[in-house]
């Protein structure tokens, strides 16, 4: 497999003195599920909106399926996006529409300026909507307005509005972090098979250690702007996960870290 | 030991109890000082305001009594004298006709203003520079806007119609750029992210996320436009009940069709402020 993201040397500099990434340079091959783990304001969601430039990187090289990234014109760029889906914490959707209004809002960027605007589409766009729908179990809630689900459905339509989009690639920004465990196991698994059946990239932002080691092909830690990490879950050793997080985290961290990389050791 | 609690610590008691001076509820700072010297000012001045003056030689008792009678003769005896029901109603819908008119044509045009206005649609510069005209606009009084149309246009319905709709939009494009600016950003963050033009940002995410405020804010000033428009009847010759009221009262020295008409308004506003709440209420829940 080729690789579809390649970062390299990428930076991002705040103000004179915030230096929010430093250097960082990884790959993710097509249908690669990777996860970015770190403590908060590692860097972790800088660098997932430096990939499809919500943010601008300093300084760097960004190639996205055979394109570089950070010369793209405003043109080319929404081209770009229209390959990269991206789902938030806290959803985004619009919650006085319908679910199915918000999952069709993938098809914008495809669509001309008049009939986007209008929500036109197409009874071939609609079709897929349903299938999508459907395949997240939200069939029944395809008319509900989106501030009567819950926060697992939401995620679910926020997760069909990126997938509405074709993309290549899933960049998820903390997905989980505001669900309770049930909620987010069913996130999960939607997420994994996205990759394995789709066969479309993730690239995840996440904060449990414990998650991202079961179910990521592989593992970027992220400290202070840095990559200090990146290899399989199973080759994670507890001074990795203090290296991640730090030493003041180390008593804390230790706990959930022996028992997960005990457990893969065993296993 | 009677109602006295023991304090959780030994010490306390004595720390509280040996105070010699009232405890206070509320520090005494700046904030305080400066309310409480405007507010003394603000009693001096009025009980000297009292004093100085010219009262001719009405009495306060004498005076209210017939302004009271006054207002009984407006009120219980109102009449038709120079038109009837029907023409009056006419009139009322003459002045609804202007406020509609100002209140649509000053929405429009304030809804693509607060689009630029609000800082997470545009840019800073291009926000700044709309704000500060709107906080021009919005600064000079809608009569004075009306007047000063009134040079150019002279003075009636066509001064009143732009004098009204410009402070209507001056007014508008600062609540709707506020309620644009409210939204969660993360919803305009995701259609952007997945490669949506402005214009589809636009009528697919920000205003069906603020339509709720744009609808309140726009009767609101719907009603404000309806209360300047009788009075613009009035002060500009713009027609309508405003200008039935100016003659009832300043030409015709006629107190009882004075009330009549204000019966009439007065229904008006009631039947607006019905309105208003019954489509909040939709908006709430549809």
């Amino acid at each position: 497999m080729t690789a579809l993201l390649e970062v390299k040397d990428v930076s991002k500099q705040y103000g004179s003195d915030t230096l929010a990434l430093a250097n960082i340079s990884f790959s993710v091959k097509e249908g690669e599920f990777v996860s970015v783990i770190g403590p908060s304001g590692a860097g972790k969601s800088t660098l997932l909106r430096c990939i499809n430039r919500m943010i601008d990187a300093s300084s760097g090289t960004i190639t996205f399926d055979g394109v570089n990234v950070p010369t793209l014109n405003k043109r080319e760029l929404r081209r770009l996006r229209t390959k990269i889906g991206m789902i938030f914490q806290h959803y985004n959707l619009v919650n006085r529409l319908s679910v199915m209004e918000n999952v069709l809002h993938g098809r914008l960027g495809f669509k001309s300026t008049v009939a986007g605007a209008l929500g036109i589409y197409t009874e071939a766009e609609k079709q897929q909507a349903v299938e999508i729908l459907s395949i997240l179990g939200l069939s029944e809630q395809m008319y509900k307005r989106c501030d009567q689900l819950s926060g697992g459905q939401k995620q679910r339509v926020g997760i069909g509005r990126a997938l509405l989009q074709n993309p290549k690639m899933l960049l998820c920004d903390e997905p989980i972090a505001s669900l309770d465990p049930n909620a987010s196991k069913i996130i999960m698994d939607h997420l994994q098979n996205i990759s394995s059946s789709m066969g479309i990239t993730v690239l995840i932002n996440l904060h449990q250690v414990e998650i991202a080691l079961k179910y990521s092909d592989r593992i970027i830690g992220v400290s202070r702007g840095e990559v200090v990490y990146n290899g399989s879950p199973d080759k994670m050793t507890n001074e990795d996960i203090v290296r991640i997080y730090g030493s003041e985290a180390e008593t804390l961290m230790i706990d959930v870290g022996d028992k997960d990389v005990g457990d893969k050791n065993a296993g | 030991m009677g109602l006295r609690m023991k304090p959780a610590v030994a010490g306390q008691e004595n720390a509280v109890l040996n105070r010699q001076a009232k405890i206070k509820v509320k520090p005494f700072t700046k904030e305080a000082f400066v309310i409480r010297t405007t507010l003394i000012s603000l009693v001096l001045l009025t009980v000297y305001g009292f004093f100085t003056f010219d009262y001719k030689d009405a009495s306060l008792v004498g005076g209210t009594l017939s302004m009271l009678r006054n207002f009984g003769v407006m009120f219980f005896e109102p009449h038709f004298s120079h038109f009837t029901f029907w023409e009056a109603v006419y009139q009322v819908l003459i002045t609804l006709g202007l406020a509609v008119l100002t209140t649509l044509l000053g929405g429009i045009a304030a809804l693509l203003l607060g689009l630029l206005a609000a800082q997470n649609l545009t840019n800073k510069t291009v926000s700044n520079i709309v704000k500060g005209v709107i906080a021009f606009i919005r600064a000079v009084p809608t009569v004075l806007w009306v007047l000063i149309f009134a040079v150019a246009a002279g003075l009636g319905s066509v001064a009143a119609v732009i004098g009204m709709t410009f402070h209507s939009v001056g007014y508008l494009t600062k609540a709707y750029s506020e309620s644009f600016e409210e939204m969660d950003n993360g919803i305009i963050e995701a259609l952007k992210a997945s490669g949506a033009r402005w214009w589809q940002i636009i009528f697919q995410a920000v205003i069906p996320a603020s339509i709720r405020y744009i609808v309140s804010w726009t009767f609101l000033r719907f009603e404000i436009n309806f209360g300047v428009a009788v009075a613009m009847g009035a002060a500009a010759g713009a027609g309508g009940i405003g200008f039935d009221l100016f003659m009832a009262s300043g030409f015709y020295f006629d107190l009882r069709e004075v009330g009549t008409i204000t019966y009439f308004i007065l229904t008006v506003a009631i039947l607006l402020e019905m309105t208003a709440m019954r489509i909040k209420k939709k908006l709430k829940t549809a």
